[in-house]
C-alpha cells in the first residue's frame, strides 16, 4: 500500500522542497545584481560560496561545526533522557504534577538567552556550558510531550492490559511506549533542532570555537559572508537532526502504517 | 489538490518578496533623527553625551538626538549602512571594518590616551612588562580592545603572547586578582584598578593591598575611543557633522571642567549610579563651587584641570563612603583619558601604529590602500570655542 502510494505521486514532485529555496536563491542575486544593497550588507551569492569553498579548505567551518554538532548532541541525548525521565514520573503521580507543573511552565516561559549567561558562569566558558544550555532548552518541550503521550494512553487499552494481569513493566513495554512513541519521537523533532539553538546560544556568550562563535568572530572581523556560511550551516545541521529523527520515526512508527 | 498547493506557494512567494521589497524600500527612507551609537549600556564614561543633552547643545545644533546600544560591529553596520548617523566606536574597530568595505569615518578622538592596560597587585612582585614573562596573565577575551592593547603592549617590549601564560577569565579582573587566580589583568585603567584598590582598603581583596597599572598609552600611541560616521553623511551633510562634533566637543570642555556637574546630569541616564541625599547636595555645592572658581581661575592645561579634579576628589573623600564614590572616581579617571591641549585631535601616525597591530594580530588581511581616509581633523570646532 505504502509503495503504491509513493509510486503514484507525479515523478515532478520530488523536486517541490527545491522550489523556494531556489527562488531565495534567485531574489537575492537579483536584489545583488541591482545594487539595492552594498555588498557589505548582502553579499553574493558567489562571494558566500567563495568563502564557503575557503573555510572548508582551511579546516575552519568542519573543526567548528564538529564542536557545535556534539554539542548539541550531548545537549540533546542529557535532555532528552532526563525530561523522559521526569516526565514517566509526572505522567504517574500528580502529586509530582502539583509540584513540579508550576516551575516548570515558568521556567519554559523563560527564554534561554536570558539565562545563557549565568549558565557559562556557574558551568565557565568551556563546553558544559553548551551542553547544559542545550539539554535545558530541550527539557521543556519533551517533558511536556512525554507527559502528554504517556496520558493519551486509551483508558479502555489500559483497563484490557490490566484484565489480562500485565506487570507494570509489561504494560510500559507493550502499552504506554507504543501508545506515548508518536507523541514522543513528534517532541524529539523539535528538541533536536532546539538543541542546536542551545548550544549556539552558549557559544554566543562565551565560546572559542563552535560555530555561534565563528558567527560573532565573523563580525568582530567584518566578514559577512563568513556569517552567512555559519548560518547556513547551522541551518544543514537543524535540517539533518529533524530528518534523522524523522527517519527514526518512520521506522520506528511503520506498524501504524 | 495540487491547484491549492501551487496557490500556496504562489502567496508565499508574493509574502517572500513584499517582505524583501518592504525592507529595501525601509532601508532606503531618510531618518528622521539622528541617533548615535554606543557601545555597552549607559554608563557614567557616556557623561558627554548625557551633558550635551541635559544642557541643550544638542538641540542647539538642530540635532534631535536619540541614544542607542549595542555591540560594536553592530553599530559601525548600521552607521556604514546610513541607518545610524554617528557612533562612539574604537578605532581599530573602525579600521578594521574599513578593510573590509565599510565606508564610515573617524571624526573626533574623543579618548586622547587608549584606556586599556595591565594591573597587578603590589604583591605580584611584577614591576615591568617584560616581568610579565611565564606569568598568568588575564584578558576578557582574544577580541577588542584589550586584546589589541595587550598585543601592542607586549610588542613594544619585544614580547608576544606565547611569552606569557594568557587565560582568557571575561569581565572579572577584580574577583579574579582578590582570590589569586591570575598574577596580572589586562583592564580598563579608568575602571578595575579602582574597583580592585577599593576592596583591598576594605580588607576585601584577599592578601592584594594595593595595585600597580601599566596603561598601555605609556608604551605606545593607538588611536583609541571616537565618533564615526559614514562617507555619505560627510559629502552630503557636513554641516550636520559639524554641528554633532560641536555640541559633543561643547559638552566634553564641561565634563572636563565641572565633573561634579557631569555627574548629576548623568543620574537621570545612568539608574545605577550611587547618589545619597547627601551626596547629591554635596556635589550640588561642588557644581557651584567649581564654575564660580572656573570665572577667576580658567584652567588652560591639561596638568592643572587634573589637579583640580584630584582637589575635588579628596574633599569629597573626606566626606564620603569609596563604594558611594566609586563611580564618580571612575569619571575623573576617565576625564585623565580624555583631556589633551587639543580636544578631538587624531593623528596619523597613531593611526599607521594601531593599523600595524592590527596586521601583526590578522584582524587586516592587508594595509588599507588610503589610511588617511580613515579619519578627519576637519570637522573640529576652532580651538578658543568651548
Amino acid at each position: 500500500m505504502k509503495g503504491s502510494r509513493r509510486e503514484s505521486r507525479p515523478a515532478g514532485r520530488a523536486f517541490v522542497p527545491l522550489l523556494l529555496p531556489v527562488l531565495v536563491l534567485l531574489v537575492w542575486q537579483v536584489i545583488v545584481s541591482l545594487g539595492v544593497y552594498p555588498e557589505f550588507i548582502i553579499p553574493s551569492p558567489a562571494a558566500v560560496l567563495a568563502k564557503f569553498v575557503d573555510v572548508l579548505r582551511d579546516g575552519r567551518l568542519l573543526a567548528n561545526t564538529w564542536v557545535t554538532l556534539s554539542q548539541t548532541l550531548a545537549g540533546l541525548i542529557i535532555g532528552v533522557a532526563l525530561s523522559v525521565l521526569l516526565g514517566y514520573a509526572i505522567a504517574k503521580n500528580r502529586l509530582l504534577d502539583d509540584l513540579f507543573s508550576p516551575l516548570i511552565i515558568a521556567l519554559q516561559s523563560t527564554p534561554v538567552v536570558a539565562y545563557a549567561p549565568l549558565l557559562v558562569i556557574w558551568f565557565g566558558s568551556g563546553p558544559t556550558s553548551k551542553v547544559v544550555t542545550s539539554a535545558l532548552i530541550v527539557f521543556f518541550p519533551m517533558l511536556m510531550n512525554t507527559v502528554v503521550g504517556l496520558r493519551s494512553v486509551p483508558k479502555s487499552l489500559r483497563d484490557l492490559m490490566l484484565s489480562l494481569r500485565a506487570t507494570p513493566w509489561q504494560m510500559f513495554i507493550h502499552l504506554e511506549v507504543p501508545a506515548a512513541l508518536p507523541v514522543l519521537l513528534g517532541g524529539l523533532k523539535v528538541s533536536a533542532t532546539l538543541a542546536v539553538i542551545g548550544s549556539v546560544v552558549g557559544e554566543f556568550v562565551s565560546a572559542r570555537a563552535g560555530l555561534g562563535w565563528l558567527i560573532n568572530d565573523a563580525r568582530y572581523n567584518y566578514d559577512t559572508p563568513l556569517v552567512l556560511v555559519a548560518v547556513l550551516m547551522l541551518a544543514v545541521i537543524a535540517r539533518v537532526l529533524y530528518a534523522a529523527v524523522g527517519l527514526v520515526e518512520r521506522r520506528m512508527l511503520a506498524w501504524r502504517r | 489538490m495540487i491547484v491549492r498547493n501551487h496557490r500556496r506557494l504562489g502567496l508565499l512567494t508574493a509574502f517572500l518578496l513584499t517582505f524583501l521589497l518592504s525592507g529595501i524600500v525601509s532601508a532606503q527612507e531618510t531618518p528622521s533623527e539622528q541617533t548615535l551609537f554606543m557601545t555597552y549600556v549607559p554608563n557614567i564614561q557616556f557623561s558627554p553625551v548625557y551633558v550635551g543633552l541635559e544642557k541643550g547643545y544638542f538641540a542647539e545644533a538642530g540635532i534631535d538626538l536619540v541614544l542607542e546600544h549595542g555591540d560594536e560591529p553592530l553599530g559601525v553596520d548600521l552607521i556604514a549602512a546610513g541607518e545610524h548617523q554617528f557612533g562612539l566606536i574604537s578605532g581599530e574597530q573602525l579600521l578594521t571594518a574599513r578593510g573590509r568595505g565599510r565606508p564610515v569615518v573617524f571624526v573626533y578622538e574623543w579618548f586622547q590616551r587608549y584606556p586599556v592596560g595591565v594591573v597587578t597587585p603590589l604583591e605580584s612582585g611584577i614591576e615591568s612588562i617584560p616581568d610579565l614573562a611565564g606569568r598568568r596573565v588575564g584578558l576578557p577575551g582574544r577580541f577588542g580592545a584589550s586584546y589589541s592593547g595587550l598585543t601592542a603592549l607586549l610588542s613594544a617590549n619585544g614580547m608576544t603572547e606565547q611569552d606569557i601564560d594568557l587565560q582568557e577569565i571575561g569581565y572579572n579582573a577584580p574577583e579574579v586578582i582578590c582570590v589569586g587566580g591570575v598574577d596580572a589583568a589586562v583592564v580598563y585603567i579608568n575602571n578595575e584598578p579602582l574597583q580592585i584598590e577599593n576592596r583591598a582598603q576594605q580588607g576585601d581583596c584577599g592578601d592584594v593591598t594595593g595595585v600597580r597599572v601599566f596603561p598601555v598609552s605609556d608604551a605606545v600611541d593607538m588611536v583609541s575611543n571616537g565618533i564615526i560616521t559614514n562617507e555619505v553623511i560627510i559629502a552630503e551633510q557636513p554641516e550636520l557633522v559639524a554641528a554633532f562634533i560641536g555640541a559633543f566637543d561643547h559638552a566634553l570642555h564641561d565634563v572636563i571642567d565641572n565633573p561634579a556637574e557631569a555627574y548629576l546630569l548623568s543620574l537621570t541616564h545612568v539608574e545605577s549610579l550611587p547618589i545619597s541625599d547627601a551626596l547629591h547636595e554635596a556635589l550640588t555645592t561642588m557644581t557651584a563651587d567649581q564654575a564660580a572658581w572656573l570665572a577667576d581661575n580658567p584652567l588652560t592645561d591639561p596638568a592643572s584641570r587634573a589637579a583640580r579634579r584630584a582637589e575635588l576628589l579628596s574633599q569629597l573623600k573626606a566626606d564620603f563612603d569609596v563604594n558611594e564614590l566609586i563611580q564618580f572616581e571612575v569619571l575623573l579617571a576617565t576625564i585623565d583619558l580624555w583631556d589633551a591641549d587639543r580636544l578631538g585631535l587624531t593623528e596619523a601616525t597613531s593611526w599607521t601604529l594601531t593599523q600595524d597591530i592590527l596586521l601583526q594580530m590578522g584582524f587586516m588581511e592587508a594595509p588599507l590602500d588610503s589610511l588617511e581616509s580613515a579619519f578627519t581633523n576637519d570637522f573640529l570646532p576652532p580651538m578658543n570655542e568651548g
